[in-house]
């Protein structure tokens, strides 16, 4: 836990002296929001289901960018041997990714939600407890899943465009649920009717979680 | 395995998508050895270094340093490990000194500020420890590799072609550090394509061929001047005697 400590505590010192992930995603996140609000007719009013489809595009795309720069600075001298070569653990340091990815992922949705709801009306705002819920359990799926990736993508010359080919299909069913959850949210409905969703959304988290832990060593030193 | 023995590779192996790297190379050696690798490129020694380093695993064969396999409990051994190579494993963003408190902490060392500020000291930093890495000369590039890889005071030193593209000082800077760490007792490993510097520094020597160690004797026992053609004799055909 303390080694993990260190390198979460590099890679958000680095961040912050040189923020290129985080601007990358908000820039991005923002765009998104702002070219898919240019389709909206003026005055009309979003149903939940558009509205939640257009949220998670927006909080998606932005994360890949996020996770397609998981190992770039370790890449930088070959620090990523440097970290191998000392006792980290492989399963300290995919945990540590996957941290500061979940971190990054949070920061980018605190930011990014105030502009949707702003653009697409605070109506939507119904059970913020509940949205909060949701994208923590999407961030850890995607955090996940996208650390493991970019993984086995850290040795490829353009791991930036082949990290989303292979992420995107595998965190579809996540996307899907998180969609279909936020729009019931959207629309009002109760933790009962959507309760077996977040179950699902948790399950899956946990299981690409346990994956990453497990191959994130074997991945890398081969 | 004897009771002095810190390093011992058994029958080692690895093929990269079916081109042999290694082929049952096995060596044994002591506490205070300090092993010259020699060997034409693709001979496989920086395969076996890597291997050793726990960056690669082996198809077959064993690494035991003080008896313990390494497959169980690398993280152990790697708190003890010291790897130079042609890349300085620092980060660009980082001071000097950032990099070095960093790695130290990594290690576990128990003051790593302060340990930092020695290996500064030692490699000719100190002035510049503010400096971030990425705008540090060459020599002061290759200055910071070799503190970097001293900050756990390693017990077991791995040095990939070390003299490679290394500035005068630089050279020196670390030659110096090797004979403290020799004198010390530490155990290293050091591949190289400079016969002259290996047999110069090494107590014992060894050549890599086609993946096989086709030569291991001690370093006294080598007449500097016939190693020549025992070299290219070792390289281009079987096992030398």
């Amino acid at each position: 836990m303390r080694i993990a400590w260190l390198v979460i505590r590099k890679d958000l010192a680095a961040e912050l002296r040189s923020p290129q992930a985080m601007v990358s995603m908000l820039f991005f996140g923002f765009l998104l929001l702002v070219i898919l609000n240019v389709a909206v007719p003026a005055g009309a009013r979003v149903a939940p289901e558009t509205g939640a489809g257009i949220l998670w595009v927006a909080v998606t795309f932005a994360a890949v960018l996020g996770l397609a720069r998981t190992f770039d600075r370790e890449k930088q001298n070959r620090c990523l041997e440097g970290l191998l070569l000392s006792p980290l653990s492989p399963e300290a340091l995919f945990g540590a990714k996957m941290a500061v990815n979940c971190i990054f992922m949070g920061i980018s949705q605190v930011a990014i939600l105030p502009i949707f709801f702003i653009l697409y009306g605070d109506g939507f705002l119904h059970a913020p407890v509940m949205l909060a819920l949701v994208l923590l359990l999407a961030n850890t799926g995607f955090s996940a899943t996208g650390t493991l990736f970019a993984a086995i993508t850290a040795g490829a010359n353009r791991n930036e465009a082949l990290l989303p080919m292979l992420f995107f299909p595998l965190v579809m069913p996540l996307i899907a649920m998180a969609v279909k959850v936020t729009s019931m949210i959207f629309a009002g409905a109760g933790p009962a009717e959507y309760g077996s969703w977040l179950q699902v959304m948790a399950a899956f988290a946990l299981i690409f979680t346990g994956l990453g832990f497990l191959f994130t060593g074997r991945i890398i030193r081969d | 395995m004897a009771a002095a023995d810190h390093l011992e590779i058994a029958g080692l192996c690895k093929d990269y998508e079916g081109c042999r790297a290694l082929c049952n190379v096995s060596l044994r050696l002591e506490q205070g050895d300090f092993l010259a690798l020699l060997g034409p490129n693709g001979a496989g020694k920086s395969t076996l270094l890597r291997i050793i380093a726990t960056l690669v695993l082996p198809d077959r064969g064993s690494v035991r340093v003080r008896g313990a396999d390494l497959a169980e409990d690398p993280e152990r051994f790697r708190r003890r490990l010291g790897f130079i190579s042609h890349h300085g494993l620092f980060y660009d963003h980082m001071s000097a000194q950032e990099n070095l408190v960093f790695s130290a902490a990594l290690y576990g060392v128990a003051d790593p500020p302060a340990r930092a500020e020695e290996l500064l000291r030692r490699v000719g930093l100190h002035h510049q420890r503010h400096r971030r890495a990425a705008t540090f000369s060459r020599g002061m590039r290759q200055r910071l590799s070799i503190a970097r890889a001293l900050v756990n005071d390693p017990d077991l030193l791995l040095l990939d072609e070390p003299f490679t593209g290394l500035d005068r000082q630089a050279a020196s800077l670390l030659g110096e550090q090797l004979l403290l760490l020799k004198e010390r007792q530490r155990t290293i490993i050091m591949v190289t394509h400079d016969m002259e510097r290996g047999l110069a520094m090494a107590s014992r020597v060894g050549i890599l061929a086609r993946g096989r160690l086709v030569f291991l004797e001690q370093r006294q026992r080598i007449d500097p001047a016939t190693f020549g053609e025992l070299y290219h004799a070792a390289t281009s055909g079987g096992r030398v005697s």
